[in-house]
């Protein structure tokens, strides 16, 4: 009689390992499989990872966990094609532990709670890439990984945005590009000490910055900047609809390129040296944009799942990923003390999802896609602020204007109304 | 018919980066070398098609019990280890007395294989070092091995011509890459892997201590690269760069 | 021009383990499909041109796996699959 392990989890990222971990932990026989040479190998974020809402749901993991810099100030920079304004915010209350949120490189630290996982007793092979689930009765009984039939009473399909799982379980939407967006970025070496005088922080404190309008031509999206200890990870996330669409026709690394090149970002990286470019899709289609979270004998979490969310000043994934993986576990907890996990049993998932604050979150920001959908966030806006501040800032040979009639130039009947509408808009976030 | 086959650990050598022209072998996997599998390969082939038993000989740092899995998983049947964190990086002659010293102890040994070099460092000394320890023939870059009852005939692969050799077990074998495809082992396999006995050793065990290396690194640096990283936009100017600096056209 | 030469060295930073098949083909006959000269403008790694008959070519090395082709052209113009296990980019920072 082959062996059969309680869940087979499909996907040694934060979703899979985070239900690994929380199985592995209650003695269950749980078995991740991993396409990468080792967790982390093809996972990829901006990143920042917010601790707070998943910090109780794993109390020992993250006094040792290997995050790189807790962020101590935040950033975002109004970028136009000439000029850019920049709103920098620190406080306090982002120097006090526990801190609320860190920088992150997910080849380091999937790895490592990839180690916790197994330490608990989970079972993890890498380099083995899943291709089909094993169906009886209509019911997934288990996965074919490079021929070899393996038997669980659940698998966790946490395999990802282009979740293949999910989709042989049908439980898959419809792929539309405006639900995606690609994030892309470099990892750019560079001395701590040189980043700490740069962007003035001090010991384990890092930076976060967002960049809109002129980085994306436009484009729906923005730039990020987050420093780690030795390191700043720079990069891009777009609107995959707005990319491939050819006003203004602009290849995707071209953007990256240019966005290095503005004196804005020159002067953080120079020096520096980069070692490491990556790429990953991310959904951000919402709330409407979801897959269906369970089947019979099958559970979808984090970005199989399309659990991550654009509200603007962030793009979250991650804690979604871990919580959702917790979650997941605690649904095959509870069908094992009654041996059921037909869909209706595994139907407690998503009714613990819906009192999270997984799905709290989606539903509240379930308008946000549409609303920063708006082009004028990305062009005019950032264009406008800029002027105004030079206005504000020049002074001519002559005379200079009032201040008062130097702004009001900017501010007709036409773009007030333009104005009210998109704020009308942006109070629905 | 009980075959040793000698394995090495060693950093994946696809993941080491350079900077400041030294290798950063920070968080870099550690895997077993290339060759080893053809060495590891030749002997479960044997053993699936006339029987007997694979045992994996390695000694390195406390990683290796890990590490070795990979080795178990495609086929051998148990292994034998000898572990110390000062292990990794060891001269030849340290491993092949440590390995020597192991097979001592392992009765049943009718053949022992080892690839022609190692992954990282390919000194190819280990094989020919530990066949003079125990006192047995040794045929070095093998391309194929025939195992008979008490002999093997071996086809020795050199660069002008191919010698054949017999040999009166036990012997030692190093074998080339070339010999065969190794297995790429499956999920089941791999899982199985975890439960294969392992004898685990530690240096004290065998009476032996880690003598001075006779061979000491003294630098090792990645050719200095000195590239410009001019961008240019077209033929043209790529022309009048390559001229301008003497490098055509003269 | 420049953008390419600075994007394969770019390329050239990330680890990659070669794979027996390509993982990303374009399906016969698609090659010059208007859905498919999306990727040219949305691959990361560039990966994605044009020739001079009008079709698009793929060249699967220096794939980042990031699935933007996948999303933009669909799977009636590309076959698509993750390269098989143990193969492919490996992040070293991620």
């Amino acid at each position: 009689m082959m062996e059969k392990f309680d869940a087979i989890v499909v996907g040694a990222g934060l979703a899979g390992l985070a239900s690994a971990y929380t199985l592995a932990n209650e003695g269950m026989e749980v078995l991740v499989l991993e396409r990468g040479d080792y967790p982390g190998a093809k996972n990829v974020t901006g990143g920042r990872l917010y601790v707070n809402p998943v910090r109780e749901l794993f109390p020992d993991i993250w006094k040792k966990a290997p995050l790189e810099r807790f962020i101590a100030s935040e950033g975002v920079c109004m970028m136009a094609g000439e000029r850019s304004v920049s709103i920098n915010y620190a406080g306090n209350e982002l120097l006090e532990e526990p801190y609320q949120s860190f920088s992150i490189l997910r080849a380091r630290f999937d790895r490592w709670l990839a180690k916790q996982a197994e330490r608990k007793g989970a079972m993890l092979v890498d380099k083995s890439r899943v291709d089909d689930l094993i169906f009886e009765d209509g019911k997934v009984i288990g996965v074919r990984a490079a021929g070899d039939e393996l038997h669980a009473n659940v698998v966790i399909a946490c395999d990802g945005v282009l979740s293949f799982i999910a989709e042989k379980a049908g439980l898959r939407r419809k792929v539309e590009a405006p639900n995606y967006a690609v994030g892309y970025k470099e990892i750019i070496e560079l001395d701590p000490s040189q980043i700490e005088d740069r962007f003035g922080l001090e010991g384990n404190e890092g930076s976060a910055r967002m960049y809109m309008g002129e980085v994306t031509k436009g484009k729906f999206g923005g730039g990020f900047l987050y420093t780690n200890k030795s390191s700043i990870s720079l990069g891009i996330v777009i609107g995959i609809k707005d990319l491939m669409e050819e006003k203004p026709s602009i290849e995707a690394p071209v953007l990256l390129d240019e966005f290095k090149q503005r004196r804005e970002i020159a002067g953080l990286i120079k020096g520096g040296e980069t070692v490491e470019y990556s790429a990953h899709v991310i959904p951000e289609g919402g709330y409407k944009a979801l897959n269906k979270l369970y089947g019979d004998g099958i559970l979808v979490a984090g970005d199989a799942a399309g659990l991550a969310m654009n509200i603007g000043v962030t793009v979250r994934g991650m804690e979604y990923a871990l919580a959702s993986g917790y979650y997941a576990a605690q649904t095959v907890l509870q069908a094992k003390e009654k041996e059921d996990f037909s869909a209706a049993a595994l139907s407690h998932y998503q009714t613990q999802m819906e009192s999270s604050f997984i799905l709290q979150d989606f539903k509240n920001f379930q308008e946000a896609p549409q609303v920063l959908e708006n082009p004028r966030f990305f062009n005019h806006y950032p264009e406008m602020l800029g002027n105004i501040m030079k206005d504000i800032y020049e002074v001519p040979a002559g005379s200079k204007n009032r201040l008062y009639p130097t702004i009001k130039q900017y501010m007709a009947f036409s773009e007030l109304w333009a104005m009210l509408g998109d704020m009308r808009k942006v109070m629905k976030i | 018919m009980n075959i040793v086959v000698a394995m090495k650990q060693i950093p994946d050598l696809q993941q080491i980066r350079i900077r400041n022209r030294e290798p950063v072998l920070d968080a870099v996997p550690l895997t077993l070398g290339n060759i080893d599998k053809n060495a590891l390969e030749a002997a479960v082939a044997f053993k699936e098609s006339h029987g007997g038993k694979v045992t994996v000989l390695s000694a390195g740092s406390e990683d290796l019990e890990d590490t070795i899995k990979e080795a178990l998983a495609a086929g051998a049947d148990e292994a034998f280890l000898v572990l110390d964190d000062e292990l990794d990086g060891a001269d030849s002659e340290a491993i092949a007395g440590i390995l020597g010293a192991a097979l001592n102890r392992i009765e049943d040994k009718d053949l022992i294989i080892f690839g022609e070099g190692s992954g990282d460092n390919y000194s190819g000394q280990v094989g020919p070092r530990v066949a003079e320890i125990l006192g047995i023939p040794l045929v070095t870059y093998a391309s194929s091995i025939e195992i008979n009852d008490k002999t093997a005939k071996v086809v020795r692969s050199l660069e002008d011509c191919e010698e054949i050799i017999e040999l009166t077990l036990p012997a030692a074998v190093s074998v080339l890459a070339g010999i065969n495809e190794p297995r790429i082992p499956s999920v089941t396999q791999i899982l199985k892997a975890g439960k294969k006995p392992k004898e685990i050793l530690e240096m004290d065990d065998l009476g032996l201590a880690l003598a001075e290396k006779q061979v000491i690194t003294l630098s090792n640096l990645a050719p200095e690269s000195e590239r410009k990283q001019i961008l240019l936009k077209s033929a043209d100017e790529l022309v009048k760069a390559l001229s301008s600096q003497s490098l055509i056209g003269r | 021009m420049s953008e390419a030469i600075g994007l394969k060295a770019k390329l050239g930073l990330d680890v990659f383990k070669h794979d027996k098949e390509a993982h990303i083909k374009i399906k016969d006959g698609m090659q010059k499909d208007p859905r498919l000269k999306r990727a040219i403008l949305v691959c990361p790694a560039g990966l994605y041109s044009e020739n001079e008959q009008g079709e698009v070519e793929l060249t699967i090395d220096g794939c980042l796996e990031c699935g933007t082709c996948l999303i933009a052209c669909g799977t009636e113009v590309l076959e698509w699959h993750y390269p098989s296990g143990g193969t492919g980019v490996q992040f070293r920072f991620g």
